[in-house]
């Protein structure tokens, strides 16, 4: 590498006084700065919503549980209509169950405003709450988020080709090269001391607005969790970032005009970001479309109405809501006891139709994580997602930990309903609660080493064949 | 003149084959965006269409039953799809197909598809509207990049311009080569497209919006076109030109979109679902002027007892359960009127913002535009959603009339046949016509004729300057 330590300090000394050249590391910091404040702005919002969402639900808790245990003291009358398991867990008590955000997570806002953040599991079946969603004005979610994932997948590629598609044919069209040469530096030790001198600035930088990124946040600093996905975070950033660094070396290589070589690099660019995300979207949706939720919602009225026309009394369900007009003599235990039938009715016939869903969403997810390997973007996109928490993979766990607490509720009420006993005060404190369980880092390891292995496989074959090139690129 | 600066213009893209690639990859996707375009169109309206009708006979099939237990039991409103729907997914994505129509309650539109999808669907679904509005302006960009700066860099520039042509003529000239070009390469698909709408089964009442939307597109590319060539008029080197005009092209079609949407969260945030329900149900408890329902439903029977002159219900000559019903809805409606009213307003707000951010990227202006020919927009997804309320609104208040007149006081175990369910006309949306579309359209439309004069007037500038240099 003949020469590589004189062009590096030489590039240095140039790079240090180009204006255009920090105007563009301006323009990217204070990207970056906007996306990371925005990120924190959205993330701390939901923190916050979600931290206050069970306090309501436990207040009641402790109001019934006192009423009772104020009946008990003192038994006068019939007991009060919330000492029923019935009357508690199908109408008034609730639980929320949330996923917080992780300590990264305003770096990526990934699939959060289109999946749930939370869900209000009650006692009937899972799938009644499974599909509730939050207030989003369609126009946003269709727009995107501006996070500092968007920065780096979408916008950092054009920082860098803007930065170095002129690379070597510029040095070529002004005659430096054949100079440069003749002083006996070797070509591979040119092109990359001048790649390696913009590189180390950009690393630079991105280690900066990373750090300056998560600080921003206010996270936890002197957890080692962080520090972890904030290092995850970083070989992500770095190798996506080398990715197109080794794909405008290797256009360079190709010794064309350095304005082919910036049209060359700006249809990759469309190629990678845009044009394979969105075949691989139709691959996947194509090999295995999602069941229809337009027929799911027709089986599921098919099997409410037979299970209501199975129990004839519940026909008469609604007299429940209108006691009124049955003269309020309604059988409250005979009622709680049919709507477990009915919903155990809906259930039978829906759940076969729900897991059809859960299989189908699966295949594309596989089809989707194996595609990925085409484009680096989505790589990082997936990769992104992962180290913030905000992608498929800790939604799915959470949504697993939802149905495995909801189980836990449901049979705390429903067994009590069929035995058709009273809850004692003291049974409210045995009411389930949720404590979400964070996902190991083997699992985030699992899901970011991949696709960063994917983006590391991609510079490799384009340094490897970059370095052939130059060993033969003609020096006029 | 201006013929002859084109048909050299033309020969010359067509022979360099710089765009050669771009093209193709703009041409495979749009036939592909197309083809899937059909084929979602053609499995999703029968989906539909057979859905709603399974549901209206699900409701017409009852059998006996009380009319409030219909009410109860309620109906479904499917989303209907026009053929324009898949050409711009617009919104679609992100918005329920379906709404349950039941007493008592106004319900949001579930089974949004996007909830299905991976998170690749970010990137942007394939549709012929992505591919246009993301696509066709950098083809145009890479047609157009070196038209003058190309020209500056080799010395031709200078030689034509002695040559008496005047710098106006020069820059019609070759954006008529351009332009010609351009259909060369995608007029055939745009035209196809239109032919295949025309045969779609219904889609001859939507060939007026498919021609406007062609323009709304050529539009577009006009913009884009004068911008590359006003830029590269001005600067001095082709390569300055492309840097320039795709980092305009990144910033105003990426960025921009994305501000906004972030902007509008900020500045108009939207209230929490769990709040919404909460201050929706505090209302209907206890009435929104704090007037709860029950005393409102006492004065009524007040009321009531003393126009018949009657001491108590069983005297009326009209189930007052019926009544009381019927109070109950108008009173839940009115909760619901001002909850999603506020809601509703909120979205506009955020809309508002959207557009003013369009002012600065046409690929805003086009896409709000796109969106509302291809009825997708958040506008007509809201219509839907108000047309299937007042359809619920209608139902329910023709049960409970049914309860009020048809049946005695206190008569519980009153049933009504199929006569009732059969006498309810089906739930069928009216898409607002396409002249309240344009209407409608007016900002977004200003905004992109605004952009193509301003980049015009940048063109002729920009040449005039070419002239005043060369001296």
């Amino acid at each position: 590498m003949k020469g590589f330590k004189s062009v590096f300090v030489q590039e240095w000394v140039i790079l240090k006084h180009n204006s255009t050249w920090w105007a563009i590391l301006g323009l990217l910091l204070v990207l970056t700065v906007l996306a990371a404040l925005n990120g924190s702005a959205r993330t701390n919002q939901m923190a916050d919503m979600g931290a206050g969402l069970n306090q309501g639900e436990l207040q009641t808790q402790t109001a019934l549980q006192s009423a009772v245990a104020r009946w008990e003291a003192n038994p006068e009358g019939d007991p009060p209509s919330v000492a029923s398991p019935g009357a508690l867990g199908l109408s008034v008590l609730s639980h929320y169950t949330v996923l917080p955000p992780t300590q990264l997570a305003a770096l990526s806002i990934g699939q959060t405003d289109v999946q749930p953040t939370y869900y209000k599991v009650t006692a009937h079946p899972a799938l009644t709450f499974l599909n509730e969603a939050e207030i989003q004005n369609p126009l946003n979610v269709l727009a995107g988020s501006f996070d500092v994932a968007f920065v780096i997948v979408f916008l950092l590629p054009i920082f860098i080709v803007a930065l170095t598609f002129d690379l070597m044919s510029k040095e070529k069209e002004r005659g430096v090269l054949s100079l440069v040469l003749a002083h006996g530096v070797s070509k591979t030790a040119f092109i990359i001391a001048k790649g390696a001198a913009r590189a180390l600035l950009i690393f630079m930088l991105l280690l900066l607005v990373g750090v300056a990124a998560v600080l921003l946040t206010e996270p936890d600093i002197s957890s080692g969790a962080m520090w972890a996905r904030f290092g995850l975070w970083f070989l992500i950033v770095s190798l996506y970032a080398f990715f197109w660094f080794a794909l405008a070396l290797f256009v360079n290589s190709l010794n064309k005009p350095s304005v082919t070589n910036g049209v060359i690099l700006a249809n990759l660019w469309l190629v990678f970001v845009v044009v394979i995300p969105a075949l691989v979207n139709v691959a996947a949706t194509t090999l295995f479309p999602a069941p229809s939720r337009v027929e799911l919602t027709t089986e599921m009225r098919e099997a409410t109405e037979i299970a209501d026309q199975e129990s004839a009394e519940s026909r008469e369900a609604f007299f429940f809501d209108h006691p009124k007009m049955v003269g309020g003599d309604a059988n409250a235990d005979q009622f709680f006891l049919q709507v477990l039938a009915t919903d155990s009715a809906i259930e039978r016939a829906v759940v076969p139709l729900m897991e059809e869903f859960d299989a189908q969403a699966q295949r594309r997810q596989d089809v989707v994580d194996l595609l990925q390997y085409v484009s680096p973007a989505i790589m990082a996109q997936n990769a992104l997602n992962a180290v913030s928490g905000t992608g498929t993979e800790r939604f799915t766990d959470f949504v697993g930990q939802v149905l495995a607490f909801h189980e836990n509720w449901r049979g705390f009420f429903t067994s009590r309903i069929i035995k058709g006993s009273r809850m004692s005060a003291a049974e409210f404190d045995e009411i389930p609660t949720y404590a979400y369980q964070a996902v190991t880092m083997g699992s985030i390891l699992r899901s970011t080493l991949n696709p960063a292995a994917g983006l590391a496989f991609f510079v490799l074959i384009l340094g490897v064949w970059s370095a052939r090139r130059y060993a033969r690129y003609p020096a006029v | 003149m201006i013929l002859t600066v084109a048909r050299k213009e033309f020969r010359e893209i067509i022979r360099d084959g710089r765009i050669k690639w771009s093209a193709l990859i703009l041409a495979v996707m749009l036939v592909a965006a197309l083809a899937t375009a059909a084929q979602r169109y053609a499995d999703i309206s029968a989906e539909r269409a057979s859905a709603q009708e399974v549901v209206n006979m699900q409701f017409a099939a009852q059998g006996e039953k009380n009319p409030h237990a219909a009410a109860h039991y309620g109906l479904y409103a499917f989303k209907p799809v026009t053929p324009l729907s898949f050409f711009d997914t617009g919104v679609g994505s992100y918005t329920g197909v379906s709404v349950w129509l039941e007493a008592h309650k106004q319900n949001d539109a579930e089974g949004e598809p996007a909830r299905d999808a991976t998170a690749i669907a970010r990137f942007g679904e394939l549709t012929a509207a992505f591919t246009l509005q993301m696509l066709l302006p950098l083809l145009v960009i890479l047609l157009a990049f070196p038209s003058f700066a190309g020209e500056r860099e080799a010395g031709t520039l200078r030689q034509v311009l002695s040559m008496q042509v005047a710098p106006v003529q020069l820059l019609f000239g070759k954006a008529l080569g351009a332009a010609a070009a351009l259909s060369v390469f995608i007029g055939p698909i745009l035209l196809l497209g239109l032919i295949g709408l025309m045969l779609t089964p219904g889609g001859l009442a939507y060939l007026g919006h498919g021609v406007v939307l062609v323009a709304v597109y050529m539009i577009y590319a006009l913009i884009f076109l004068f911008l590359t060539l006003a830029v590269s008029a001005n600067v001095r080197t082709a390569q300055a030109a492309l840097v320039v005009m795709v980092g305009f092209w990144a910033v105003s079609s990426f960025v921009l979109p994305r501000a906004a949407s972030d902007v509008s969260r900020l500045l108009y945030p939207t209230p929490s679902a769990v709040s919404f329900q909460a201050n929706i149900d505090e209302a209907l408890q206890s009435g929104l002027d704090g007037v709860s329902p029950d005393t409102v439903v006492q004065q009524r029977q007040k009321q009531t007892l003393a126009l018949y002159k009657a001491e108590t219900v069983e005297e009326l000559p009209i189930n007052f359960q019926g009544m009381i019903f019927d109070l109950q809805e108008k009173l839940g409606n009115e909760v619901f009127d001002k909850f999603y009213g506020d809601l509703y307003a909120i979205f506009d707000q955020q809309t508002g913002l959207h557009q003013a951010f369009s002012i600065g990227s046409p690929r805003m202006a086009t896409q709000l535009a796109s969106m509302e020919l291809s009825g997708t927009s958040l506008n007509q997804h809201l219509e839907f959603t108000g047309q299937a309320e007042s359809y619920r609104r209608e139902l329910i208040e023709g049960m409970n009339r049914d309860i009020t007149f048809n049946s005695a006081a206190g008569q519980a175990d009153y049933r009504a046949d199929s006569a009732l369910w059969a006498s309810i006309d089906p739930f069928a949306y009216q898409p607002a016509p396409l002249g309240a579309l344009l209407t409608r359209l007016g900002p977004s439309f200003m905004v992109m004729f605004l952009w193509l004069a301003l980049s015009i007037v940048a063109g002729v500038l920009a040449v005039r300057k070419v002239k005043v240099t060369l001296g």
